[in-house]
């Protein structure tokens, strides 16, 4: 046994040891969970530090951990502890606490071991395992969270059963079950489709179109620390780490295979965040927002050069740091509150400054606002875009438009956010008002939104040359050969422009603030004296959006589930189901008519 | 031409299985299909002018291999009609208990199991 | 003392011994009964990794390589299902101590029920075409009889519906059996192969169609499927999960198999058959398996489904693609019989299986929720449970053999099957508390102790792919199907 055995055996180990441990120890299963995953976290950072480890068994090299895998798996332990200690705070006095630590932790363990795992079986093996827990972690929201959780699993769990015909295809193509293999051209039907099954897989668990509307249902049923933890950030690693994985070692991709991964993307950030515009439900919101940010990784990886490929990495790490705080503070909101509808909150920066605090910085981040670290990553992504734009062609100027335009839409739809929740005047309810969440809850914000911070302003000399340069030059084809050409992109001058700038942008926003707030005027409404409820909620900033002809329509259909491909799968299904049904009658002379029917149809054939 | 016989009798009991509606014709159809295929083994044994496969002292083995019918289709179609019987007492009980339960015998009105 | 005979032998001998003495008292035959299917179990494990046996039966050896008696063979397929009917039948013995009290007559309920496991060990050993078809009608009539169990309206149009499809397919295997009787004058399945020697006249083609609709009416291949999934709810739970388990599979698959592969040789065309057979079964049972209402009907579609993929891996021909449907199949007796077992323990507590009454069970039945999902993850292929070895394995075996749309097929219904199994969790064990849940306690001792020990063999069966066991139980069954024809020289041979 050595460091990735115990990386992996130990939280799997606590998972099924908390599971049996009896109700009567209050508090044990909490302090197994902190200790695993600090221990855990631990294990990462001495692996990470490692660098370079494989792991053999069975006379089969089944682990291996190179520069790509071993910052996903540093912030896999990382994400592990964070949302462990929030969830202290979050779930105390919630039901069904064992099955949440044994699953968290099983999580944890098969998340580590689906990052290690070299051979493709075992891959896919922990990779099929985590969507089981996720299943079981979504169903921890109780009864009214069944649905979703269905849901979610038919759809992760769906494309697991093509990722295992995926490795068969693989295994009998080239011999091998190693992900790190001689990459394989996908020229070749067969090598096109082994990819397209294994990108499904990655799509879904990170959840790019049209694999993404589990993502939605099961932040809104499932406990807000599980949706901080899986959708938005361990499952984002894992799925991006896949595509990751397949387009840059596995296969080779064509320019055709290429253009299907951009569009993609591209298609995923403008779609998910134009629903996200008009979501009335904070976790509903915060998850189309997880969607659409995926599109940027997606495009990123996509464009297959040093640039692009480092910002959509980049950007699967900033969006798991923002992503999580923000579902954690979406989380303290909800256990204040009660609630996280948009509609009945409001003017919770006063009660809460923390929260309000580091929802703004991770607010800004998603929104590309320097000198946040999502506008580190973006921008890097739009590099990357424009140096694939200089090999000829004129669509990298749409993946373009669509990645500013969804960012400007994203920084539109947080404004709501931010009004509705934090600003405006508190809606008036019976109970008091609303404390600041307690130290458990506070310090993973804190910590998730000062990186937010550091990633940003420290974007090179932490992040990019730490692990994302590493993870670039581990590739022979894309390594960059002199790393000052690096530098001459991303120069430390330049970095003090963009610092600067985004103090600006800031002070303009603050003063925009203030200046909003001084303006203010009696309303007379015919002699009318109104309530003091009567509130912006911040709701309707973007009713015009929904209401313009063409969008209108998207929109209804879209509430309808039109595009939903679950759904859609789902009417397919029943369509042939009520066939099949509506024949067998009961009525045993049919029957008896199918039996020689079969044999009449198999001796006409065997005597053809 | 004994065999085509026991093919018209074996197309009457599929006849008989699937279009009669009354359980009791029913089973008496799956009768007729068991003996079909009963006749049709015996017919395999046949022999012309053949004598019974029973072996004496006196009897010259050569000869009576010559001359006997194969007593193995014999054998098979005594344990075949004991598994008939069997069954059909099995099927018998069955339509009676249908016929207290549902009143009927006709098999189209008993399908509570549909879908 | 030779052990072949006694896999028949003993558990006859109990099913005539049972209702003699344990009339009177349930206690008493619960006891023989579970005695008898645990020697079984253990006489079946003690065999594992033994070479090829034949036993003649009254010592009536071959002459000059002429087989004139009947006779039983212990080779890898026959000890890999006789490992499977036995572990099984153990089980489902344990379980129905506490699950049959509510019925009258337990005594007659085991007398069958051996009679029934009598029937499957002898289709499983034979090595007699005829003797084939006599098993196979103890089986059926044995289970005829007790899916007709508990004397209701269901269960009696069930049975009758089983019986007339059940027997015109034994009809149609008997007439297969004469027809190569009078072709080859031989029933002895090894002296039939050499004398067919792989060259097929037409009449040989029609025989391979009767003996294949005659055991696919067994096996519930799609379409003669119509019996199964009236007759497997209808009966008692531990018969459900029997007749899903293991029964289909050995008078219906192993039989079909066996003559198919051993006896006749499997050729290009009739293994596109089987392929074919296996996709539709898979493809049509999923679809009406996820339209269920009532839990245990939703099963035994499952099961068609399940039988489909068996099936295709069967037909693939390939070392690889028999393996996969040998350990497809061992699976699938473990979780279907533990599916059907959680299934009459629902009924059992809440007096229903139907989805629109049943829901949130899970807080009221713990070990019933934790077993079925258990079971349910498996058969849906999450890994690592045994049901994703398999399937993955089959898949495997498909795009090996460059079968890739069927390949693409099983993927595909292996979504159905997830989806199916995730609406029927949720509506029996999660989601909203149902009208029928106020009552439900969870069940008795030994019935959550077949349940426990059925999940667990679904966790650790996935290491029968491990080298070791791959080699002393797997690949010897995988072998000797493969190798097909040579099956007769080491039996004859001996």
């Amino acid at each position: 046994m050595d460091l990735v055995g115990y990386t992996i055996l130990i939280p799997l180990a606590a998972g099924a040891i908390v599971r049996l441990v009896p109700d009567a120890f209050k508090g044990l299963k909490e302090g197994i969970a902190l200790v695993v995953s600090a221990l855990t976290f631990y294990f990462t950072i001495a692996l990470f530090r490692e660098g370079f480890v494989e792991s053999g068994y069975f006379g089969k090299m089944l682990f291996r951990m190179d520069t790509l895998s071993s910052f996903v798996l540093l912030f896999i332990g990382f994400f592990g502890l964070v949302m462990v200690l929030y969830s202290l705070g979050f779930m105390r006095g919630k039901g069904n606490l064992k099955e949440y630590y044994s699953y968290w932790l099983l999580t944890l363990g098969g998340a580590c071991g689906a990052v290690l795992a070299n051979d493709m079986i075992l891959f896919v093996t922990f990779w099929g395992f985590l969507g089981f827990t996720l299943y079981m972690l979504v169903m921890t929201g109780g009864p009214k969270a069944a649905g979703a959780a269905k849901k979610t699993m038919v759809i992760v769990g769906g494309t697991d059963a093509l990722l295992v015909l995926a490795v068969a295809i693989v295994w009998v193509m080239t011999g091998s079950t190693s992900l790190t293999q001689e990459s394989i051209p996908t020229v070749t039907g067969l090598s096109a489709f082994a990819f397209i099954l294994f990108a499904c897989a990655a799509f879904a668990k990170a959840g790019a179109m049209p694999f993404h509307s589990w993502i939605p249902d099961a932040a809104e049923h499932a406990p807000t620390s599980v949706v901080a933890y899986l959708p938005a950030s361990v499952d984002k690693l894992l799925g991006i780490y896949l595509l990751a994985r397949i387009s840059l070692y596995l296969f080779n991709l064509t320019p055709g295979m290429q253009l299907l991964v951009l569009i993609v993307g591209a298609f995923t950030i403008i779609a998910a965040v134009m629903m996200a515009l008009v979501q009335h439900d904070l976790k509903r919101l915060l998850s189309y927002h997880a969607v659409s940010q995926v599109g940027y990784m997606v495009l990123g990886v996509a464009t297959l050069n040093p640039i692009g490929v480092a910002g959509g990495l980049f950007h699967m790490v900033n969006h798991a740091i923002y992503k999580g705080c923000l579902f954690l503070c979406a989380g303290s909101v909800e256990k204040e509150e009660g609630t996280t509808d948009l509609d009945s909150l409001g003017g919770l920066a006063r009660y809460m400054p923390i929260t309000f605090v580091t929802c703004l910085l991770a607010a800004l981040a998603i929104s590309g606002i320097p000198p946040l670290n999502g506008f580190v990553s973006k921008w890097m992504v739009y590099q990357g875009i424009i140096e694939m734009g200089r090999g000829g062609g004129y669509l990298w100027v749409l993946w373009l438009v669509a990645a500013m335009f969804g960012s400007a839409l994203t920084l539109a739809s947080f404004m709501k956010v931010l009004h509705a929740v934090f600003l405006g005047i508190r809606e008036r309810k019976a109970g008091g008002d609303p404390k600041e969440v307690g130290l458990a809850m506070a310090i993973p914000m804190i910590v998730l939104a000062t990186l937010c911070l550091a990633f940003g302003i420290f974007a090179f000399s932490i992040p990019l040359s730490g692990f994302i340069l590493p993870a670039i030059n581990g590739i022979s084809w894309l390594s960059v050969p002199d790393v000052s050409q690096w530098l001459g992109w991303w120069s430390p001058g330049m970095a003090t422009l963009f610092i600067v700038a985004g103090v600006g942008i800031g002070l303009i926003i603050y003063l925009a603030g203030r200046l909003k707030g001084t303006r203010t005027s009696s309303m007379y409404v015919g002699g009318e004296i109104l309530e003091p409820e009567v509130r912006v909620t911040g709701t309707d900033f973007y009713t015009t959006v929904s209401d313009m002809g063409f969008f209108s329509t998207m929109y209804r259909w879209a509430e309808a589930r039109t595009f939903d491909t679950y759904d859609i799968g789902r009417s397919i299904s029943f369509y042939f189901i009520k066939g099949f049904r509506a024949a067998h009658t009961g009525i045993l002379p049919e029957y008896l008519t199918w039996t020689l029917a079969g044999l009449l149809v198999l001796v006409l054939i065997l005597l053809r | 031409m004994h065999y085509a016989l026991c093919l018209a009798l074996f197309l009457v009991g599929l006849y008989g299985v699937m279009v009669k509606r009354n359980l009791i014709k029913i089973v008496i159809s799956l009768v007729i299909l068991e003996s079909a295929v009963n006749m049709f083994i015996i017919m395999i044994g046949y022999r012309k002018d053949g004598i019974a496969p029973i072996m004496s002292k006196m009897m010259d083995p050569e000869v009576f291999a010559s001359r006997s019918v194969d007593p193995i289709p014999q054998a098979l179609v005594l344990t075949a009609i004991v598994i008939g019987l069997g069954v059909t007492a099995m099927t018998v009980a069955l339509a009676m208990r249908l016929y207290e339960k549902y009143g009927t015998y006709d098999i189209k009105e008993i399908r509570n199991l549909k879908g | 003392m030779q052990i072949i005979p006694l896999f028949v032998a003993i558990p006859l001998g109990a099913a005539f011994f049972i209702p003699m003495v344990g009339r009177k008292n349930p206690r008493l035959s619960d006891t023989l009964a579970n005695i008898t299917t645990l020697a079984l179990f253990l006489m079946a494990l003690s065999v594992i990794g033994k070479a090829t046996q034949v036993y003649w039966m009254g010592g009536w050896v071959p002459r000059l390589g002429i087989p004139v008696g009947i006779n039983l063979v212990l080779d890898g397929v026959s000890i890999f299902m006789l490992v499977t009917i036995t572990l099984i039948s153990f089980l489902v013995t344990i379980y129905s101590i506490h699950y049959m009290d509510k019925f009258t007559s337990k005594a007659r309920f085991y007398s069958l029920f051996l009679l029934m496991v009598a029937g499957m060990n002898g289709v499983a050993l034979t090595g007699d075409l005829f003797n084939l078809y006599v098993f196979l009608e103890i089986t059926s009539i044995a289970s005829y009889a007790l899916v007709a169990f508990g004397g209701q309206h269901e269960e009696l149009e069930a049975s009758f519906k089983y019986v007339v499809l059940g027997c015109v397919a034994s009809t149609l295997v008997l007439l297969g059996i004469a027809i190569t009787y009078a072709m080859t004058g031989s029933l002895n399945m090894a002296q039939v192969s050499t004398i067919i020697g792989g060259n097929f006249k037409p009449i040989h083609l029609f025989t391979m169609a009767l003996f294949i609709s005659g055991f696919g009416l067994k096996a519930a291949l799609v379409p003669f499927h119509a019996w199964l999934p009236d007759a497997h709810p209808s009966a008692p739970a531990p018969i459900s999960a029997m007749l899903s388990g293991v029964v289909i599979k050995t008078i219906g698959i192993y039989a079909l198999v066996r003559v198919m592969l051993n006896v006749f040789g499997m050729t290009p065309l009739t293994s596109y058959i089987l392929l074919v057979l296996g996709t539709i079964s898979m493809v049509v049972g999923v679809l009406l398996c996820m339209g269920q209402d009532d839990i245990k009907r939703f099963l035994a579609y499952s099961s068609i489904s399940q039988i489909g993929y068996i099936v295709l891996g069967f037909g693939l021909g390939t070392r690889l693609g028999i393996a996969a449907a040998l350990f497809h199949l061992i699976n699938h007796a473990v979780f279907k019989s533990l599916l059907f077992l959680n299934s009459g323990a629902v009924e059992y507590a809440t007096g229903t299986r139907d989805f629109s009454k049943l829901g949130g069970l899970k807080d009221k039945m713990p070990v019933t929720t934790t077993t079925a999902v258990i079971g349910s993850m498996s058969i849906a292929g999450v890994p690592p449970l045994s049901g994703f070895w398999s399937k993955l394995f089959i898949i495997v075996a498909c795009v090996q053999a460059e079968r890739y749309g069927f390949a693409a097929w099983a993927a595909g219904v292996s979504v159905l099957t997830l989806a199916a199994y995730l609406r029927m969790l949720k509506r029996t064990f999660y989601g909203q508390p149902g009208e029928a849940q106020p009552a439900a306690r969870e069940v008795p001792m030994s019935m959550k102790l077949s349940m426990v020990a059925l999940a667990a063999l679904c966790v650790v069966m996935g290491m029968l792919w491990m080298p070791h066991a791959q080699r002393t139980f797997l690949i010897p069954a995988a072998r000797v199907l493969q190798e097909g024809l040579t099956y007769a020289s080491s039996v004859l041979g001996m």
